[in-house]
């Protein structure tokens, strides 16, 4: 089949959808700019930064190289997609990933998180008992530019953490002598 | 955001419908794998097809399988993560498995395809650019342009291959089947490559790379892929070293090859280092004198070009370094080697 | 004036309910589901696409364009030209060059030039290529030293200083006696690079004009306050018929303080169009905005005793500042006024001067004017321990300018915590028993900074306040409060949210911040110079307190009790005397609506007079400063070059922690910024003046398995003015993670780099050049 505009069928977040894009459209577009779901972002037009980053059956892939046409039949998981889903199966608000990063301060400007979310949540679904080297690992294809990754880590370990009953490691900034000085 | 040029995408389900759709199209006609390469060249209008086929839906194009006679089969839409995960690679083909892991980040290597990466159009600081940015140099040899801003004067185009998977397949003797119109055709990967950064390879336009192969390698194989980077994870080789070192039973080294990429427009075999180390152990102080001497041989063919991004001198100084310690890796049944 | 009141460290109920510890941002959640709307996530009936031609040439006149072929093409609505926007703009209104596109002249590859607006980005795309542009080619300045002797042609033409677009020359004491006089002196160069911000959210904005005339901006800005004031400026309109929002921002860093060309261009065409417009900038053009910090060539001479203690400061600085002025006038001043701590400079000169070059204009990236100088002097105080035997970290002590003191330039220290840092950072990285005894390659460096938490110098200089905050109380037991200050990821929105529940004594579930909308919030400076928190959060507190009286008031009167046994937490009106009067907070409203009508409140905060009693005084002039050490560990491959950064311990003065987890993300953030400047970033132009690699690719910045592990320790020196005590964290965290590597690079392997970045190359060189010098085959480290 071919065509410049068609009717794509894609499967969004567990729902079938049909929209009408041109056939050079690439994934991260048609979520964007036809569905509305725009928790994918778009940061360096081309593959570099992994904030466009959903899950294709599962697994982490840039949404801005990826020719919509091309994942029609596959199921295509966005940031929108995990606290529904979490709740669709008896959980409460946010997906516990989301929920982390939230509690850790992993959310600074946000905008390159909805990718890393999903990296980390495609680890933990993959993986629940990865090692640090693991994390880190999997997030080498996400870039941020306000943390550090530090909080970030935090927030992963967090959701570990609370997802197997181990206890998190203290961070620098919460020893037990005062943090006060002059 | 930086769009695509307008095109129609066809989305055949057998390689024998692809093939009729591109020999159909002509050379108006592209095909993605991954399209981690393509798309962003295509972002850059380094080319405008008015048809791009995808071998997406493709399902006999993917695959890890060992043949009757021992080789290891790998179909070209098998994706990097796939090959690096493999442990049929890993035992058979390390260096392969090594190289696959250091392609790009995570994602790309679960788009990208070894197909495509073996496949991987040559790079260059002056090309991988938007239309805006070549436009504002006049543009460059290997697209729109006539002058070369790496070499000056310079008549042919040296943008470097940067597949970090081919140099590793050259060392294990691989061959690619290719299907076209014409038929089928074994191409063995040594003699795939042209000296010209414009087009690298021997291959139509409406052929298709639908599998890998790797013969069998011998019991006493070592492979080890090592590269060189900016950061670790996402960039592509400053340098790549892909070597093979087949030792026998009380280790003394039987076969060496070592492949290095990202110098020039295709990867460079080494010469001169089977005298340098066949006959000798895989260990101890005779090895390292002979790492040594392989390493300044190197150095001595291997000659970066300020053509990818980078300080080239320094790519220059890398090349005995990065031989020497992948050729460890490889005696030791290590790598990748990456980490400094 | 209310406004200059001070509020105390204390808290406002005896001890603190949600201040000081870990909280949820107030928008945490909605950025985590995708549900938090950013500029290019609005999208409007009927918008149309624009896109910008930019200049293909470094330097040159236009002699003519045609766009008539463009706007025959189907689908263009509008194209326009310097001639539609002919009124010249700065950030600082002083130094007014710049235009939304070009006229008559471009300036470096990459200016703006035309605007098309069009049903779709496509067809945009295709009518920028048919616009045709003649140009005549000028000489481009690429090297700023050039800019300094020739000023034919000029880059800004009618400049009586050519290419120089400022000079500062400051002298505090007499320096030169000082240094005549001093046992030891140093005195070397060194070289900072340029680098950018590479905020993960491309720059974009969207405008609307409606039927009633009233132009409404969208915009990933972070002053919301100056692009007001430019587009009323630029497009001619009466101020109140302008609106400026900033939605939800991915990231500035300083990269979004400016006004851009953008957001003139979807003004212009939505207003010629009668359609909304949206521009969205590729990641190449966000490199050709730029904005980042400026490549500067620091000469720096020091005097000391013999025992380490400083006697003058001598500092040449020449500043590349790309083709406009920006925010280059502070840059100039900061480049030498924010050197005087947390060391005292006994006498002080500096000469700075910035010039015109054609690249990418530069302007303030997070730490601005400041890192660069800091990174120099702190390498040269290295040099100086290492000369004089001195403990790195002790001679940083001895120096030590002290809490509430002046400097030699007059700028008012308050609160001080710079030994503290120290003392911190010398204890978590084990200094004492491994600083100059780990093995060959490896290393530990220490650096100080201080940095402001905003100026008292306003860009417009103006009698009113620089934070104003309004707060709306509703029946329903919220309160709203309306915030000019822009939140850029740093957390702005939250600190206002808990300073209004810790004030009133409400759940953090009962406030929702309303910020930096112009119709709806109070001015406030935007979210530059490190001032949000201390001046928002001061106006924050302001605000409440007088709403405060007026809540305590009605319900002492209907408990019929003294006001002073009144408690207002956790949602919950307590009397402290008898535990049978509580009530909701939400019925204290009732009641205190009933008494006062209905119920709200303004805050606002303006510094008090401070800086030096001399022409430029006033700029670095902060109510507070921040104070930070660094110990950095590096290893060295000294086969390859390479240089890994496997450690910062990062020690930071912010006054009171309000948020010790979002203080904490600060300084992380910061530390990890300073290493990839030091260690991977460049921006740069190459020999034709184009940007070398405008992309996330080519600009390196650190994969999550490139950054250092990052201790944040937090030090609190609660501040006299802050609200509560509390001072800055953005920016100061970044300077001295920069110099710690450069000194822990020399315990590491003996090599002083002075030159920025510390690419292998570099490393290998000096490395060679060490063997050369010492005569022998193995390095002088190499024996430990």
């Amino acid at each position: 089949m071919r065509g410049r505009m068609g009717l794509l069928h894609l499967r969004i977040n567990g729902d079938d959808v049909e929209v009408a894009a041109p056939s050079h459209w690439t994934l991260l577009e048609v979520l964007r700019y036809r569905l509305g779901l725009t928790g994918s972002k778009q940061g360096c037009d081309k593959g570099d930064c992994g904030a466009c980053t959903v899950l294709l059956d599962g697994k982490p892939v840039l949404s801005c190289l990826t020719l919509a046409r091309t994942v029609e039949g596959r199921a295509v998981t966005t940031i929108e997609g995990l606290m529904p889903a979490h709740v669709a199966a008896g959980g409460k608000g946010a997906d516990p990933v989301q929920d982390a990063f939230d509690r850790c301060g992993a959310l600074q400007c946000g905008f390159c998180q909805s990718g890393i979310m999903l990296s980390a949540r495609a680890l933990l679904d993959r993986n629940p008992n990865p090692s640090d080297e693991d994390v880190r690992a999997a997030l080498a294809g996400n870039l941020c530019r306000c943390t550090g990754y530090t909080q970030i880590y935090q927030a992963v370990e967090l959701a570990i953490a609370e997802a197997t009953g181990k206890r998190p490691t203290p961070r620098s900034w919460e020893s037990a002598e005062p943090r006060g000085s002059p | 955001m930086l769009r695509l040029p307008k095109f129609e995408v066809a989305t055949p389900t057998s390689v024998g419908e692809a093939i009729a759709l591109l020999a159909e199209a002509g050379p108006s006609a592209l095909v993605v794998a991954g399209g981690t390469d393509l798309l962003p060249n295509l972002k850059h209008e380094l080319a405008t097809p008015e048809l791009v086929v995808s071998l997406a839906a493709i399902r006999e194009l993917v695959g890890i399988r060992v043949d009757a006679d021992g080789a290891l089969a790998i179909g070209a839409m098998t994706t990097l993560a796939e090959v690096a995960a493999s442990e049929l690679v890993r035992t058979r083909a390390p260096a392969l498995a090594q190289a696959a892991s250091l392609v790009a980040g995570p994602q790309l290597r679960t788009m990208g395809t070894l197909g495509g990466n073996v496949l991987l159009d040559t790079r260059c600081q002056w090309i991988n650019q938007s239309y805006f940015w070549r436009s504002a140099l006049g543009f460059c040899l290997k697209k729109d342009g006539t002058k070369c801003h790496v070499v000056e004067g310079g008549q042919k185009c040296v943008a470097a291959a940067s597949n970090d998977t081919a140099p590793a397949l050259m060392t294990l003797g691989a061959t690619l089947e290719l299907e076209g119109a014409a038929g089928r055709r074994s191409q063995p990967l040594d003699d795939f490559w042209i000296a010209d950064g414009i087009y690298n390879k021997k291959l139509s336009h409406a052929e298709l790379l639908t599998e890998v192969r790797v013969p069998p390698t011998a019991a006493g194989h070592r492979g080890a892929y090592g590269k060189l980077r900016e950061r670790n994870s996402i960039d592509f080789p400053l340098l790549g070293v892909a070597v093979r070192l087949d030792v026998d039973a009380s280790e003394r080294v039987q076969a060496v090859d070592i492949v290095v990429t990202a110098l020039a427009a295709q990867p460079k075999r080494l010469a001169r280092v089977a005298e340098l180390l066949i006959g000798i152990a895989a260990h101890g102080a005779e090895f390292e004198r002979a790492v040594e001497a392989v390493a300044s041989t190197a150095a001595k063919q291997c000659h970066p070009l300020p053509n990818i991004p980078g300080d080239h001198e320094w790519r220059k100084a890398m090349v005995p370094v990065w031989v020497r310690r992948t050729l460890r890796a490889a005696a030791g049944r290590g790598g990748p080697v990456h980490e400094d | 004036m209310a406004a200059r009141d001070r509020h105390g460290k204390d808290a406002p109920w005896g001890e603190f309910a949600i201040v000081g510890k870990p909280q949820r941002k107030v928008d945490g959640l909605a950025k985590a589901t995708g549900a938090a709307i950013y500029a290019d996530d609005i999208a409007l009936p009927g918008m149309l696409h624009a896109k910008t031609l930019r200049s293909p040439h470094a330097h040159a006149r236009i002699v003519s364009i045609d766009a008539s072929k463009a706007l025959a093409l189907p689908g263009v609505h509008a194209v326009i030209t310097g001639k539609d926007l002919p009124v010249k703009y700065g950030v600082i209104p002083w130094t007014p060059d710049e235009n939304a596109l070009a006229v008559d002249k471009v300036r470096f590859i990459g200016d703006p030039v035309a605007a098309v607006a069009a049903v779709d980005e496509d067809t945009a795309n295709e009518a920028l290529k048919r616009i045709q542009v003649e140009y005549e080619l000028l000489h481009a300045y690429l090297d700023p030293r050039e800019s300094l002797t020739r000023h034919d042609p000029a880059i800004h033409e009618g400049r009586k200083e050519g290419n120089v677009s400022k000079n500062v020359l400051l002298e505090f004491g007499a320096v030169d006696q000082a240094l005549a006089t001093s046992d030891v002196i140093v005195e070397d160069e060194y070289t900072f690079h340029g680098t950018t911000h590479a905020a993960i959210e491309p720059h974009c904005a969207v405008a609307q004009y409606s039927a009633d005339c009233v132009l409404t901006v969208w915009s990933a800005t972070q002053i919301t306050h100056y692009v007001h004031r430019a587009l009323a400026r630029v497009l001619e309109l009466p101020p109140h018929k302008i609106r400026v929002v900033q939605p939800c921002l991915g990231g500035a860093f300083g990269g979004k303080s400016d006004p851009f060309s953008l957001e003139f261009c979807v003004a212009k065409l939505a207003m010629k169009t009668g359609r909304p417009v949206k521009m969205l900038y590729t990641r190449e053009e966000v490199f050709y905005c730029h904005r980042g910090r400026h490549p500067m060539q620091l000469r720096y001479r020091t005097g000391a005793s013999q025992d380490g203690k400083l006697q003058g400061v001598d500092a040449r600085v020449l500043i590349d500042g790309g083709s406009y002025s920006s925010f280059g006038l502070v840059t100039t001043y900061y480049a030498g006024q924010l050197l005087t701590g947390p060391y005292a400079f006994p006498t002080y000169r500096f000469d700075s001067t910035r010039v015109f070059t054609n690249k990418p204009p530069c302007g303030p990236k997070r730490g601005h004017g400041s890192v660069q100088p800091r990174f120099a002097f702190e390498v040269q105080l290295d040099q100086l321990a290492e000369k004089l035997a001195l403990d790195p970290i002790e001679i940083r002590r001895r120096n030590f300018v002290g809490e509430h003191t002046t400097t030699v330039n007059g700028q008012r220290i308050t609160s001080n915590g710079f030994l503290a840092c120290l003392d911190q950072v010398e204890r978590a990285s084990d200094w004492k028993t491994r600083h100059g005894k780990l093995p060959f390659g490896r290393g530990l460096g220490v650096a100080g900074s201080m940095y402001i938490s905003g100026t008292n110098y306003p860009v417009y200089p103006n009698q009113m306040p620089q934070a104003g905050i309004q707060l709306k109380v509703d029946r329903s037991g919220l309160v709203l409060a309306f915030t000019g200050g822009n939140d850029i990821g740093q957390g702005s929105n939250s600190v206002v949210q808990y300073i209004v529940a810790e004030e009133l004594g409400l759940a953090l579930d009962q406030v929702r911040v309303v910020a930096a909308d112009t119709d709806l919030c109070p001015v406030d400076l935007g979210a530059y110079s490190s001032r949000v928190t201390f001046m928002v959060g001061n106006a924050t507190i302001d605000a409440c307190r007088k709403l405060r009286t007026e809540l305590v008031e009605a319900l002492a009167a209907h408990w019929k009790i003294d006001a002073k046994r009144v408690r207002l937490i956790h949602g919950e009106a307590l009397d402290l005397e008898d535990s049978t009067h509580h009530l909701p907070i939400v019925e204290v409203f009732h009641l205190a609506e009933e008494r006062f009508d209905t119920l709200g409140a303004t805050g606002s905060y303006n510094t008090p007079e401070l800086g030096g009693p001399y022409r430029g005084g006033t700029i670095g002039a902060s109510p507070a400063y921040s104070f930070t050490a660094h110990v950095a560990e590096v290893t060295v491959d000294v086969e390859t070059g390479r240089v890994r950064c496997e450690k910062v311990w990062i020690a930071h003065d912010c006054g009171r922690a309000l948020n010790p987890m979002l203080v904490a993300g600060q300084m992380e953030g910061s530390a990890y910024m300073g290493v990839a400047e030091a260690l991977m970033e460049e921006h740069t132009v190459n020999r034709f003046g184009l940007h070398r690699g405008p992309s996330l690719l080519d600009y390196r910045i650190p994969t999550s398995v490139d950054t250092p592990e990052l201790a944040a320790l937090i030090v609190e020196s609660l501040d006299p003015e802050g609200p509560y005590g509390s001072k800055e964290a953005g920016e100061g965290p970044l300077h001295p993670s920069i110099p710690a590597i450069s000194n822990a690079i020399f315990d590491a392997v003996g090599i002083r780099l002075k030159h920025l970045p510390f690419t292998p190359g570099k490393v290998l060189a000096a490395l060679a050049e060490l063997r050369a010098h010492s005569g022998e085959p193995t390095l002088a480290g190499e024996a430990r």
